[in-house]
């Protein structure tokens, strides 16, 4: 557990490191952490939050604060080693039904990729399309439809 | 035995020998006196039907029946029959004239005889009616129609059928009436297939043509879209998220039996190919959205498409050659055909930003899609396959959704939130005549096919 918080601290810059920190864990958790760190020591880092993250319309382009809110996801994961997740793909109502579908799973996996690269297990990482069938709003302004452009997180 | 020497060859390219070739086993049960029906007659009026952006003047008398207590089968059949025709949008239905007969027993068609000066001064082209009597639990028709202008009749039938199922026999006078002037089956022979909403949930269910019994075909209890018909409606497929995904199911409508297709990714808007058990579908197991046809037993038969990028949405040409898609493999969702034999794949659409949704029309010439315009409406379109002849048919409506064109390509059903929630409407193929089919509750996404 530890090891995972001081692999995510460094994680913005060296994204395979914490991959492999990620992989030795699993391969052999019996392994005793060698390192003795001192969080106390360090600046207090607070729990991960995980949260959606959303898109713009017709896009599963990840935009900066996208970027940062699944880095944030990612470091859940670490520090939840054993929590799976779904990730379903949201649109809003704009568009057609069966369109929809394709982009919402590919918002779905934009997001899945994305936690992938930072060294999470595909295996915890499921992926579905709801297209824009839930919303989250039933609005029909841009105030909804900006809500329901989304990769919705669920932990199982 | 040489074909081209069998009488029976010639016969079998007129659209009247087909009608009756499929419906032959009806012939024997029903036919009470035998049909008086001519090809030749029948041609003619197929030249009348398709110069016709008009509607042709019907006069349509209610059946005549000797005994009162017959009235309220006769009233029934009327309203049946009348519905049905006005459907068609082919028609401009005239009430009947005075002194329509000019001889005989009023209650035997076989001895009436037509004022053909009464009913041309009221406008009719074409004269349809005919007598009703009871046979114990049974309702027969004797029917006629006659062209008015050479007093010629072009249909002379009797239906039978059960008393408390009107419109099975009404329906079959319509279709023969109406196949007489068309050469073409007609939407008295079709089913819709369609969604609808219940809440949050969408199940699939079916109905005659013009909505009437509905049926509830699946019960997810969640969300079941997109169904498409199988050409002669034995087959349906469609989407169902089953434990929270999707699935795509290939229904055996005769057993019930449905064989679900499991792969990872999505399934998405399955349409069948025409001359062919196979139907295509988007799979995204192979990291990419795109279309593969799959037998009726759910195995791949073959990948028709190899874009980076979203690929959906099929739907072939009546020789099952061409299919039209969905890809947004140049951003922003746009038509494309591909030619099945070469490969070769083309543009269709050139004009909108979003355009989705293809119905290729059983003619094999057109090509109905939907427009997302800037206003945020959505609009159907028709576009030559060729990519000439661009026909906007919606307007100022709201969304204007999913064009299923009827089998006889005269119709296109879709549905519409012009009125708030989301109905399904019919329309004559160039966009005429757009009304609701009235179906409580919401419903979107038609499939209109065949079904005898």
């Amino acid at each position: 557990m530890k090891k995972h918080l001081l692999g995510m601290c460094v994680l913005p810059s060296v994204l395979f490191v914490a991959g492999c920190s990620c992989c030795d864990d699993a391969v052999a958790p019996q392994e005793a952490p060698a390192p003795a760190p001192a969080p106390v020591v360090e600046a207090p880092v607070a729990a991960a939050q995980i949260a959606d993250v959303f898109y713009a319309f017709d896009s599963s382009a990840l935009d900066p604060m996208s970027e940062a809110q699944l880095k944030e996801n990612a470091r859940w994961m670490m520090e939840n080693p054993d929590a799976t997740i779904v990730i379903e793909g949201h649109c809003d109502e704009r568009g057609t039904n069966e369109y929809n579908i394709a982009l919402g799973e590919r918002r779905a996996d934009s997001a899945s990729n994305y936690l992938v690269n930072l060294g999470v297990e595909p295996s915890r990482i499921q992926t579905v399309s709801y297209g824009e069938e839930r919303p989250f709003d039933p609005g029909h302004d841009e105030e909804a439809w900006a809500k329901n452009r989304r990769a919705h997180f669920v932990m199982q | 035995m040489s074909q081209t020497s069998d009488p029976m060859h010639t016969l079998m390219t007129t659209p009247l020998y087909r009608m009756l070739h499929t419906w032959s086993f009806l012939v024997i049960f029903l036919f009470v006196s035998s049909p008086v029906l001519h090809a030749a007659e029948s041609g003619e009026y197929i030249r009348i039907a398709k110069a016709g952006e008009r509607r042709i003047p019907l006069a349509l008398r209610g059946l005549d029946h000797e005994r009162s207590k017959d009235a309220k089968y006769a009233d029934g059949v009327d309203a049946i029959i009348r519905n049905g025709l006005e459907f068609t949008g082919m028609f401009a239905i005239l009430g009947s004239p005075m002194n329509l007969f000019t001889d005989g027993n009023i209650f035997d068609t076989g001895s009436r005889r037509l004022n053909m000066a009464s009913l041309g001064s009221v406008g009719a082209e074409l004269y349809a009616g005919g007598v009703l009597e009871r046979d114990g639990g049974d309702v027969v028709m004797h029917m006629e129609v006659y062209d008015v202008l050479s007093g010629r009749r072009l249909l002379g039938k009797s239906y039978r059928g059960d008393r408390k199922r009107l419109r099975e026999p009404a329906h079959e006078f319509c279709a023969d009436f109406v196949e007489l002037l068309t050469g073409k089956p007609s939407v008295f022979r079709s089913r819709i297939a369609y969604v609808g909403l219940n809440g949050s949930e969408k199940e699939i269910f079916m109905a005659d043509f013009d909505g009437v019994g509905a049926e509830q075909v699946t019960r997810t209890g969640g969300l079941a879209m997109t169904p498409s018909l199988s050409g002669d409606s034995s087959r349906l497929a469609y989407l169902a998220y089953i434990d929270g995904y999707p699935e795509l199911h290939i229904m055996d409508m005769k057993r019930g039996r449905i064989v679900p297709v499991r792969k990872k990714g999505v399934k998405i808007d399955p349409a069948w190919r025409n001359g062919s058990s196979e139907c295509a579908t988007t799979f995204s197991f192979d990291g990419d959205q795109e279309i593969y046809l799959v037998r009726s037993d759910g195995s791949i038969s073959r990948r028709l498409t190899r874009a980076r990028g979203i690929d959906v949405s099929p739907s072939f040409s009546p020789d099952g050659r061409s299919m039209a898609f969905v890809s947004s493999r140049h951003g922003l969702p746009q038509i494309f055909v591909k030619d099945l034999l070469s490969g070769k794949e083309r543009r269709l659409t050139f004009s909108g930003r979003y355009n989705t949704q293809p119905s290729w029309s059983p003619a094999g010439d057109k090509i109905a899609y939907t427009s997302m315009q800037k206003n945020g409406e959505i609009n159907i379109f028709t576009i030559n396959a060729d990519g000439t002849g661009l026909r906007q048919l919606t307007y100022r409506t709201r969304h204007n959704e999913a064009p299923s064109w009827s089998p006889d390509g005269s119709m296109i059903m879709f549905s519409s939130s012009r009125n708030g929630q989301k109905k399904l409407y019919v329309m004559n193929a160039d966009g005429r005549n757009q009304r609701s089919l009235n179906l409580p509750g919401e419903q979107m996404q038609p499939s209109w096919s065949l079904y005898k």
